[in-house]
């Protein structure tokens, strides 16, 4: 047989491409079906909502923290009303940090369905997508009844969350976690024990734990590599001290560790988790004010502060500022996205064209959150 | 791969596929879940929503206070409130009220401190048009004024009088 004269290809996989979760683009090296190299293409989405920070003031900028990572905007809100609170001293009630816990687990359970579902989508599994999102929208539906809004919550508040449970919504969250728990059992018989999918995703863009830890990955593809580390644990802030929960990891049980597949498992995991420490809260919130007053224009004292916290897609830490005045003289935003990228340029080496796919919807970037 | 290998392959793929199926088979005697928006659905979705529902904003001009509290904690400005003294009346008045709901970004931040509950959300979210300018909401009437509430202060100087 002749030798044929083969070239390198450069491609664009994006900005727009159903499978990039967002705007991001990917420059592509490939010879065929296999990539030599594929490099993120970081700041197509910028927004500037770092910049916003210093004309808007510390209330009013709580809603552009839902436009961070609009998959977990809960977090988002919390994580800078943490920083705010202190910075300013400002000490709030037991209700109104199960309350915070609360919504951050259900948009937990909310952004990994997604997560999972997507995953499915994107390897080729179309029904377990939508049955995911359907179980997401009955989520959504109970936010919308907390807060009033199904994806930019602005749910938090500097002293507390802006309302109490409505009546009758514990009985309904209760009822669809039972629910969930049956609906996840149907999910995995579907797709987590499929083994045409176990194929797809065992041994696809494994992510050793040296490389984690080097590359600076967070939540769960650094816990899908076999590290446990979680900031609820490990630097427990809120009330999780308070509360009883597993830090699920990855075990290397269909193929190598820190393949697509334990970053897929950790997920689901961290779900029937997220449903225990739901329960707790609502056997533990005690009675109380949802917020403490705070005074009208805030004015923390000057200095800065760094709070960590442990979003979906990872440690979300956010360094604040303050010179006094009632506006944040800086507000930084470390997500979790953002360094995730840094691993797909070493991870997609000899990779093919559609396990790339399946590696970026498996490390659970959300495009605005990698650039803010 | 063994032969032995290669036929166990064949068979996991075969009851893995049976088992999805079965579930996807299951569907065809549930209850779908699909609502049919806009137009067939069971009742309107309007009526659907919680009461917290974030929809478009709505001011009840007779409780307004024109505290302008609203107008200042909006984060993009959306609101905008003019008030003039008139000297018929001797008082201030609102000649302007606007409201952009293009713009809005329907956070909340204004209903928050509104003092007698004046501007307050919807539960009317459909609001697509043509023409940005229609989402463009004036509550005080053209060439018109409106005197703010000021129930509470009056009632205070009665008491004070008598």
């Amino acid at each position: 047989m002749p030798e044929f004269r083969t070239e390198e290809m450069l491609l664009n996989m994006g900005p727009q491409h159903p499978s990039t979760h967002g705007v991001i683009r990917f420059v592509v090296k490939t010879d065929g079906e296999v990539m030599s190299c594929a490099v993120p293409d970081v700041g197509y989405l910028h927004r500037s909502i770092e910049k916003i920070s210093e004309q808007a003031t510390y209330n009013g900028f709580m809603p552009w923290t839902d436009r961070v990572d609009y998959l977990a905007a809960m977090n988002c809100n919390v994580a800078y009303a943490m920083a705010v609170e202190k910075l300013a001293g400002i000490e709030i009630e037991k209700r109104g940090e199960y309350l915070r816990v609360i919504s951050m687990e259900l948009n937990r359970i909310v952004s990994h369905l997604l997560s999972v579902g997507s995953v499915g989508m994107d390897v080729g599994a179309y029904t377990p997508f939508i049955h995911a999102l359907r179980d997401r929208e009955k989520a959504n539906d109970l936010i919308e009844e907390l807060c009033g809004q199904r994806l930019t919550y602005n749910y938090a508040r500097i002293g507390g969350v802006s309302f109490d449970m409505p009546v009758g919504w514990q009985a309904k969250v209760l009822a669809y976690l039972e629910d969930l728990e049956l609906l996840m059992d149907e999910f995995n018989r579907l797709i987590t024990g499929n083994k045409i999918f176990i194929k797809r995703l065992a041994n696809v863009g494994v992510i050793t734990p040296e490389d984690a830890i080097a590359y600076n990955l967070v939540g769960p593809n650094l816990r899908g590599s076999g590290i446990k580390y979680d900031l609820r644990k490990d630097e427990p802030y809120s009330v999780y001290p308070e509360l009883d929960f597993e830090v699920p990891v990855g075990r290397g049980e269909m193929g190598t560790l820190g393949d697509c597949y334990d970053r897929f498992v950790v997920r689901i995991r961290e779900m029937d988790q997220s449903i225990s420490i739901l329960r707790q809260c609502f056997a533990k919130i005690p009675a109380g004010e949802h917020l403490v007053k705070v005074p009208k224009k805030i004015r923390p004292p000057v200095g800065d502060v760094y709070i960590r916290t442990e979003s979906t897609r990872g440690d979300m830490g956010v360094y604040l500022v303050s010179d006094g005045s009632d506006k944040p003289y800086r507000v930084k935003f470390r997500t979790g996205s953002f360094t995730a990228m840094s691993i797909v340029e070493k991870a997609s080496r000899g990779l093919m064209v559609a396990d790339l796919i399946a590696f970026i919807a498996n490390l659970d970037i959300v495009a605005p959150e990698i650039d803010r | 791969m063994t032969v032995t290998e290669y036929f166990t392959n064949i068979k996991d793929t075969a009851t893995s596929i049976f088992e999805g199926m079965t579930i996807t088979l299951s569907h065809l005697v549930r209850k779908p879940v699909t609502i049919q928006y806009p137009d067939r659905t069971p009742r309107p979705v309007k009526e659907t929503l919680p009461d917290r529902f974030r929809g478009f904003l709505k001011v009840d001009m007779e409780i307004c206070t024109a505290c302008l509290a609203c107008m200042n904690d909006c984060p993009i400005d959306c609101i905008k409130i003019v008030t003039k003294k008139d000297e018929a009346l001797k008082e201030r008045v609102l000649t302007q009220f606007d409201i952009d709901e293009a713009k809005c970004m329907y956070c909340g931040l204004c209903t928050e401190p509104c003092p007698t509950g004046a501007i307050h959300f919807t539960k009317e979210f459909e609001g697509a048009t043509e023409d940005l300018s229609s989402l463009l909401f004036s509550f005080v009437p053209e060439n018109q004024v409106i005197i703010p509430y000021k129930a509470l202060k009056k009632e205070k100087e009665e008491t004070v009088n008598a």
